[in-house]
């Protein structure tokens, strides 16, 4: 009887150590040296307040990055966390968690938007660790160089091809440009003119405004005074979506003729401006039709967590970051180790200021001297509510 | 001392310097919101100057501070003795006016703002040292000149105009010239924060003074007690405290808090944590524990 007891002790023993060390082989082995048990890495986020949608799903980008990460194995084999870290627009909130940040993150994602980047990154730049603004314009990013990277090329390098092809596309030669008074958009707008140049579009005037408006019938009549056969859009979503069903109020018909900027292509954009918006132009840097399966992925998840709704085009930037900084701590030798966290932050900095090949989510790109040299940009039309391509433009 | 302290401290300074400019008005009931375009138009011009035309900061400063002190005074000459709802609506409008000459000033960096003051002493270790000592000692004197004020028949003269500024005026109180002083004073101090606010961060944005600052000078008084300036002292950092050290998760909720924080206030204490008599039971404790001593130094 207790032979065949300690028989059976010895079998159940056996299995469990097969079982165990079939365990351990799943795990990705750490690479040598790290001392963390899990990295960690900080989001100064815009959680709550104006753009808090904007935070969420930016939130949501780089959460995805790291769950798909760590089901992955980890980072040189430990796992990974994003910790949210809410500004909520406020710069005063952003300078003090930044100054707790820099006391111990080997890198920081964001901060969001610009008046928390302004008054926090230079506490990141004076303390030698690479803050990720990856939602601003190169405008604003190379203020922190080498401490940071932009996520687009120079605004004049990039914004004119695709007014200058959307010009030829729609045929149109003259002009007006909604523009909302706010950070980089009005250096946005003058580079739609450059390319309306280019196109040999004569740009007949802009009709400025601010995040107060609320209502834009007078606007719209301002600029069809004009005499336009064209409008861009350069303004916040919802305004924009207001704008374009003001002009189809007043007998526009021609809506192929109308191009939205980029920063309008957010939910808000689609829940306000529903079907007025069908036929429309809109540009912007993700083709959310490309069928990378690391993307059909994504888009799913999103897609769960949101109701059905398409992710946004910033939706992937710090999804792309975090993979970055994976690369960048296993291509370097990162530790971990806090006794070395000046050389391993300038390290984790210098390597992703001139990453190349990125594997991005839709795209792979280069980097040079903290400016991608080579991501691609879209046309697209809206209809229904979604975007379909109409041309991509490569650099 | 920690990054996340000095900030902590340093924006502290100029929320109470800056609730006390709004205070000191609503001592003959005016909500004075010009203050907050106080501080971006000297801001503004003191990074102007420092930046693009060399000036040393101390001289900015005193620039920030004296444009303060002169717009408030010219249009303190229309709104001094004007009712509490025409002094919110000129200082809104302000707030919008100034906005939008920057926006379309590119010598300002108009909607992109300024980036990298300069420092205004050596590295950047002692930028802060000197930006905190000026700041608290900022904090001591127009402390000590409102708790002068408060003190004087100047103090009495505003408690009867908020009171009622009829009977004020019979009792001989000039209500005008009462209305230019406090609004002159509270821009002066905002002109000078202005440009302190700016160097703290070492860049200038649109965003750092937009409407959202008037809410939090508002909670500021009303939560800390409206009719004393001792309110603002305790809540000023307790309530930007309270948004730093909760939890994350918790941290996301801080509006919703500060909003019950401001009801349970309005309709438990209307007059705040801080009320009159109870600033003025301390002080009678005090002074009587001092002359106690005085006469009797051994405490016998």
């Amino acid at each position: 009887m207790s032979k065949k007891l300690m028989a059976l002790l010895a079998a159940l023993l056996l299995v469990a150590s097969f079982a165990m060390a079939a365990g351990e082989k799943e795990a990705a082995p750490a690479a040598a040296g790290v001392v963390v048990d899990q990295w960690e890495i900080p989001f100064l986020n815009s959680l709550t307040g104006a753009i808090a949608s904007i935070g969420e799903y930016l939130q949501w980008g780089a959460e995805r990055a790291a769950f798909e990460i760590n089901q992955a194995g980890g980072i040189a084999g430990k796992p990974v966390k994003v910790i949210g870290v809410d500004t909520a627009l406020e710069p005063q909130l952003g300078v003090v968690e930044m100054g707790k940040i820099v006391n111990w993150a080997l890198v920081a994602l964001g901060p969001v938007p610009e008046p928390v980047i302004m008054a926090a990154a230079p506490i990141a730049v004076e303390n030698e660790m690479m803050t990720m603004t990856a939602t601003t314009s190169l405008e604003y990013a190379e203020r922190f160089f080498p401490w940071s990277i932009s996520w687009f090329p120079a605004t004049a390098d990039r914004l004119p091809p695709l007014a200058t092809e959307w010009a030829k596309m729609a045929g149109v030669k003259r002009v007006v440009q909604f523009v909302g008074v706010y950070g980089p958009w009005p250096g946005m707008a003058a580079a739609h003119v450059d390319g309306l140049k280019a196109a040999g579009a004569a740009h007949v005037g802009d009709v400025e405004f601010n995040v107060d408006a609320v209502t834009f019938g007078p606007l719209v009549v301002r600029a069809l005074d004009m005499k336009p056969d064209g409008i861009i859009l350069a303004c916040w979503p919802d305004k924009a979506a207001k704008i374009v069903q003001e002009l189809k109020n007043r007998g526009w018909t021609d809506m192929n003729k109308i191009l939205l900027f980029s920063s309008a292509d957010d939910a808000a954009l689609y829940t306000t401006g529903g079907a007025a918006l069908n036929g429309t132009i809109i540009y912007n840097y993700i083709n959310v039709d490309t069928d990378r399966p690391r993307w059909i992925a994504f888009k799913e998840a999103y897609s769960r967590d949101h109701n059905g709704l398409q992710p946004p085009s910033l939706s992937t930037n710090y999804y792309d970051a975090v993979y970055m900084i994976k690369r960048a701590i296993e291509e370097t030798g990162v530790t971990g180790d806090p006794r070395k966290l000046k050389e391993e932050r300038k390290a984790i900095a210098a390597y992703m200021f001139n990453m190349k090949n990125f594997e991005g989510l839709l795209f792979n790109w280069d980097m040079s001297n903290g400016i991608p040299t080579n991501k691609p940009t879209y046309l697209f039309e809206i209809q229904d509510g979604r975007k379909k391509l109409v041309k991509e433009i490569r650099p | 001392m920690s990054l996340a302290l000095y900030y902590f401290l340093a924006i502290t300074a100029i929320y109470i310097l800056m609730s006390w400019g709004l205070y000191l008005p609503y001592r003959v009931a005016h909500l004075h919101f010009l203050t907050v375009a106080n501080m971006l138009i000297s801001g503004y011009l003191a990074g102007f100057l420092v930046q693009n035309l060399g000036f040393s900061f101390w001289i900015a400063l005193i620039l920030g501070f004296a444009a303060g002190g002169i717009l408030g005074y010219l249009i303190s000459l229309f709104i001094g003795d004007a009712p509490t709802f025409t002094v919110v609506i000129v200082g809104f409008t302000f707030i919008y006016v100034s906005r939008t000459v920057v926006e379309n000033l590119k010598a300002v960096g108009g909607t992109m703002g300024m980036f990298g003051l300069p420092t205004v002493a050596g590295t950047p270790s002692t930028h802060r040292t000197v930006l905190l000592i000026l700041l608290y000692v900022l904090v001591v004197v127009v402390g000590f000149l409102i708790y002068r004020f408060e003190h004087s028949r100047l103090g009495r003269a505003a408690s009867a105009v908020f009171v009622d500024k009829d009977l004020a005026t019979s009792l001989g109180v000039d209500i005008k010239r009462m209305g230019r002083l406090v609004q002159t004073f509270s821009s002066l101090i905002a002109g000078g924060c202005g440009v302190l606010y700016g160097f703290i961060y070492r860049s200038y944005h649109l965003d750092f003074f937009t409407f959202h600052l008037v809410g939090i000078f508002m909670t500021v008084i009303f939560v800390g007690g409206y009719a004393t300036m001792w309110g603002t002292v305790i809540a000023a950092p307790a309530l930007y405290g309270l948004t730093l050290i909760l939890p994350t998760e918790v941290a996301s909720w801080r509006i919703v808090i500060y909003g019950a924080i401001l009801i349970a206030v309005l309709v438990l204490k209307p007059e705040g944590f801080i009320t009159r008599r109870l600033a003025y039971r301390v002080e009678n404790a005090l002074t009587r524990k001092r002359k106690r001593h005085i006469t009797d130094p051994k405490g016998d």
